[in-house]
C-alpha cells in the first residue's frame, strides 16, 4: 500500500514537473494545459501527504493490534527509512516544482473562491512589483485597475453561482495594475481546480506591454499614413510592376471620376488619353529592361483622362519603391486644371491689354490720315461733273474709307472697351428699342424680333449693352439668312437677369464652337469677326456671362446673364 | 443750312495733317469764310496773339501739344470765339473735359465737312 501510494504520488509529481516545463517552453500553450500544470503540483503534494498520514495512522493501529514487537520494530524502522526517503524525494520534488514555478517568466497566481491570493510566484512579483508576502491572503482585485477592481468580486460570485465562464478556461487580454499604480496589458489564462474540496483558481499572466506598445505604434503609424493618403488633396495612385492599379485614394477618385473599386487591378493606362494609353505598357517594359528613368523621380506635366472621357492637365510625380521584393510605383497627381485656366486667362488678359494699347495707337495713326483722305477726296469729287464716272469713283473711295473706319472702331471697342457708365436699365425696353433699330436696316427687313418675358432692372451702361444686343441680333439675323422670327426671351435666375437670343438658323458646327469668341474668327464672307468677342468683353465688363448653345432641335441660343441691380 | 451764315467769318484752323487742313480750309473758303491755317500749337498761339478770330477749329493732337492746355490758352486769348475740336481718338473723358472748357463740338475723325460747317454757325 505504501509503495503504491508513493509510486502514484511520485508519478503525479513527475507529470506535474513535465507539464510545468511545457508551460515554460511554450507560454502560448492552451489555458487548459496551464490549469493542469498549476493544479497538479499542489494536488499531488496534498495527496501524497494525505496518503502518508493515513498510511502511518493505519500502520500504528495494526502495530497495536499485532503485539509482535520485533517484527513490528523491524517493519517500523524499515518504514521510517522509507518515509524519510520519500519525504526527501518529496522535498526534492517540491523544491523542483517551486523552482520551476518561480523561474517561470510568466506570473502565476492562485486564488481561492473568495478571491484571496493563495500563491504568487516570482514572475508575478516582477510583473506587479509586489513581493509575495504583501499580497498573500489579500483580494486579487488589488492587482486590477478600475472598474475591474470593483467588479471582480462580483464576477467571481457570479461564476461560483452560475458556472457561466467568461474567462475561466478561455484566457484573454486584460489590464493589470502595478504596485506603483500604473496599468499594463497582460494575457491572462485562468484554470479552476478543487483542492481538498475547495475551489481554487490559477491564473497565468503573460506581460503584453511590449507587444501592445509595438502594435499601438504600428497601428498609429499605419493610421497616420492612411489618414495622410486618404486626406491628401493630390491624387495618389499606386501601381505594381505590370502597371496594375493597387491603390487609388479619394482625391484620385475625385480627379478621374472612378471609384477605387472600379479601377483596382486595372491597367493604369485607363487614366491616360491616346497615345499614352497605348504606349504606357511599353514605357514600363522599357524601364524594367533599361532602368533609364524618363519620369520616375522627376515628374512632369501630363494629361489625364477622366471616366467620362474628358481630359485634363496634371502634374505627375512618380516614385519607385520595392516592397517585399516587388517593384511598385507611386504616382502623385496634382490637378492643373485651375492653374491652366488661370494661366490662359492671364495670357488672354495680357494679350488684350497689349492689343488695347496697339489699337489706340493704330486708331490715331490710321484714322487721322483716313479723315484727311476722306475730306480731300470728297472735295475733289465735288468739283467733278456730278454724273461722271470719276465722281462715282470718288464716292466709292469714300465708302471704302468708311468701311475701314468702322473696322477701326470695332477693333477699338473690342480692344479697349470703355468703362461702363452704369445706370438702372430695363432690359425689356432696351431690347425692344434695339430690335426697332435693327428693323430699320433694309438688309434685315425679313426678320421679325419677338420679345417676351421680363426681368428686374440691371445696373448697366445702356449704350454698351445696346452694342451687345445689336451684335447678337445681327448675328442671329445673318444665321437665318435675313428671314424668319428671332425670339428674345427675358427672365431672371437668382440674382441674374437673363436675355436669351434664339435664332432658327442652321446652328454652329461643333468644331467651330470653341472659336466663336476668338477675335477676327468668322465664318461669314464679310464681317470683322469682332461681333461676338466684343459682346463677350462688354458683358464681362458688366460682370455678366455669355454662353452659346445649339439645341438638338436646331438653331442657336445665345444667353446673356447680367447681375440685377 | 445756309452757307451765308458763315460768310466772312474769320476762322483759325489748327491741324497738322495737311489733307484734313486743306479739306477744312477749302470747305470753309467755299462757304465764304476767311481762313487762317496753322499746323501746330506755336502757330496757333502766334495767330491768336496777332489776329482776332470768330471761330477756331482745333485738332487735339499736334506735334507740340497733346493735352487741353492749348485750348485753355486760345480760349483766354479769344474769349468771344466759337471753338470746335477734332481728334482721331478722343476718349470720352477728354471730350467731357473739352466741353467743360467751352468747346462747342468735338468731332471724331473722320467726320462730315457739312457737320463742321453747321457747328460753326452762331446760334441765333
Amino acid at each position: 500500500m505504501a509503495i503504491l501510494a508513493m509510486a502514484s504520488a511520485i508519478t503525479v509529481t513527475i507529470a506535474s514537473v513535465m507539464v510545468y516545463r511545457a508551460i515554460d517552453l511554450d507560454s502560448n500553450a492552451s489555458s487548459q494545459l496551464h490549469v493542469v500544470g498549476n493544479i497538479l503540483p499542489v494536488v499531488a503534494l496534498a495527496n501524497i501527504i494525505t496518503v502518508l498520514v493515513i498510511w502511518r495512522l493505519a500502520a500504528a493501529d495494526s502495530r497495536r493490534q499485532r503485539e509482535s514487537t520485533g517484527a513490528l520494530q523491524a517493519d517500523k524502522i524499515n518504514l521510517e527509512r522509507q518515509i524519510a526517503a520519500s519525504a526527501s524525494d518529496l522535498r526534492d520534488s517540491d523544491e523542483r516544482l517551486r523552482s520551476v514555478i518561480d523561474s517561470a517568466v510568466d506570473g502565476i497566481i492562485v486564488i481561492d473562491h473568495k478571491g484571496h491570493i493563495d500563491a504568487f510566484n516570482r514572475g508575478a512579483e516582477r510583473l506587479f512589483g509586489y513581493p509575495a508576502s504583501e499580497v498573500l491572503g489579500r483580494n486579487v482585485n488589488m492587482l486590477m485597475p478600475s472598474p475591474y477592481h470593483e467588479e471582480h468580486d462580483g464576477y467571481l460570485a457570479r461564476y461560483l453561482a452560475t458556472g457561466a465562464a467568461h474567462i475561466i478556461g478561455i484566457g484573454r487580454e486584460v489590464i493589470g495594475r502595478r504596485r506603483d499604480g500604473t496599468s499594463f496589458p497582460l494575457h491572462l489564462s485562468v484554470g479552476e481546480m478543487a483542492v481538498g474540496g475547495e475551489r481554487k483558481f490559477t491564473g497565468v499572466l503573460h506581460d503584453l506591454s511590449s507587444r501592445v506598445s509595438l502594435e499601438k505604434q504600428l497601428r498609429s503609424s499605419e493610421a497616420r499614413w492612411r489618414a495622410i493618403v486618404e486626406s491628401a488633396v493630390d491624387g495618389i495612385v499606386v501601381i505594381d510592376g505590370h502597371g496594375r492599379i493597387e491603390a487609388f485614394n479619394p482625391a484620385a477618385e475625385r480627379l478621374f471620376g472612378y471609384s477605387e473599386r472600379e479601377v483596382r487591378g486595372s491597367n493604369v493606362n485607363v487614366l491616360m488619353p491616346t497615345p499614352y494609353h497605348e504606349e504606357h505598357d511599353h514605357y514600363l517594359a522599357r524601364y524594367h529592361a533599361t532602368h533609364v528613368k524618363k519620369i520616375i523621380g522627376i515628374g512632369r506635366e501630363v494629361t489625364g483622362r477622366r471616366k467620362d472621357g474628358s481630359t485634363f492637365p496634371l502634374q505627375l510625380s512618380v516614385a519607385e519603391m520595392v516592397l517585399d521584393g516587388e517593384t511598385r510605383f507611386t504616382g502623385i497627381l496634382h490637378d492643373l486644371t485651375e492653374r491652366t485656366r488661370i494661366e490662359a486667362q492671364l495670357r488672354e488678359q495680357t494679350a488684350l491689354a497689349r492689343l488695347g494699347e496697339m489699337a489706340a495707337v493704330l486708331a490715331h495713326e490710321v484714322k487721322n490720315p483716313l479723315a484727311g483722305i476722306r475730306g480731300a477726296i470728297q472735295i475733289i469729287g465735288g468739283r467733278l461733273p456730278k454724273d461722271s464716272k470719276d465722281a462715282q469713283i470718288t464716292q466709292e473711295i469714300v465708302s471704302r474709307i468708311d468701311a475701314l473706319n468702322v473696322l477701326m472702331k470695332d477693333l477699338l471697342m473690342f480692344a479697349r472697351p470703355p468703362q461702363p457708365k452704369t445706370s438702372k436699365v430695363e432690359l425689356n425696353e432696351l431690347v425692344r428699342s434695339t430690335a426697332d433699330l435693327l428693323s430699320a436696316d433694309p438688309a434685315l427687313k425679313g426678320i421679325r424680333v419677338e420679345v417676351e418675358g421680363s426681368a428686374p432692372a440691371v445696373l448697366a451702361d445702356p449704350d454698351l449693352l445696346k452694342i451687345v444686343f445689336v451684335n447678337l441680333l445681327v448675328n442671329g439675323a445673318h444665321a437665318m439668312q435675313g428671314e424668319g422670327i428671332l425670339r428674345v426671351g427675358i427672365g431672371s435666375q437668382g440674382h441674374a437677369a437673363e436675355v436669351a437670343f434664339r435664332d432658327s438658323g442652321p446652328g454652329i458646327p461643333e468644331n467651330v464652337r470653341p472659336r466663336i469668341f476668338t477675335p477676327f474668327f468668322t465664318t461669314k464672307s464679310r464681317g470683322s469677326g469682332l461681333g461676338l468677342p466684343t459682346a463677350k468683353r462688354l458683358v464681362e465688363a458688366h460682370h455678366g456671362t455669355i454662353d452659346i448653345e445649339c439645341p438638338p432641335a436646331g438653331g442657336t441660343t445665345v444667353r446673356v446673364q447680367l447681375p440685377t441691380a | 443750312m445756309d452757307s451765308a451764315d458763315l460768310k466772312s467769318l474769320h476762322v483759325l484752323v489748327v491741324e497738322d495733317e495737311v489733307l484734313i487742313r486743306w479739306s477744312i480750309a477749302e470747305t470753309l473758303n467755299s462757304a465764304g469764310c476767311v481762313v487762317t491755317e496753322v499746323a501746330d500749337a506755336a502757330g496757333a498761339l502766334y495767330a491768336a496773339a496777332t489776329e482776332d478770330f470768330d471761330a477756331v477749329v482745333l485738332d487735339y493732337r499736334l506735334p507740340d501739344s497733346n493735352d487741353l492746355k492749348l485750348l485753355e490758352a486760345l480760349r483766354d486769348r479769344l474769349p468771344g470765339s466759337t471753338i470746335v475740336m477734332m481728334s482721331a481718338h478722343g476718349t470720352p473723358e477728354i471730350v467731357r473735359q473739352a466741353k467743360a472748357l467751352g468747346v462747342r463740338e468735338f468731332f471724331d475723325k473722320p467726320f462730315e465737312m457739312e457737320a463742321l460747317k453747321a457747328s460753326l454757325i452762331c446760334p441765333a
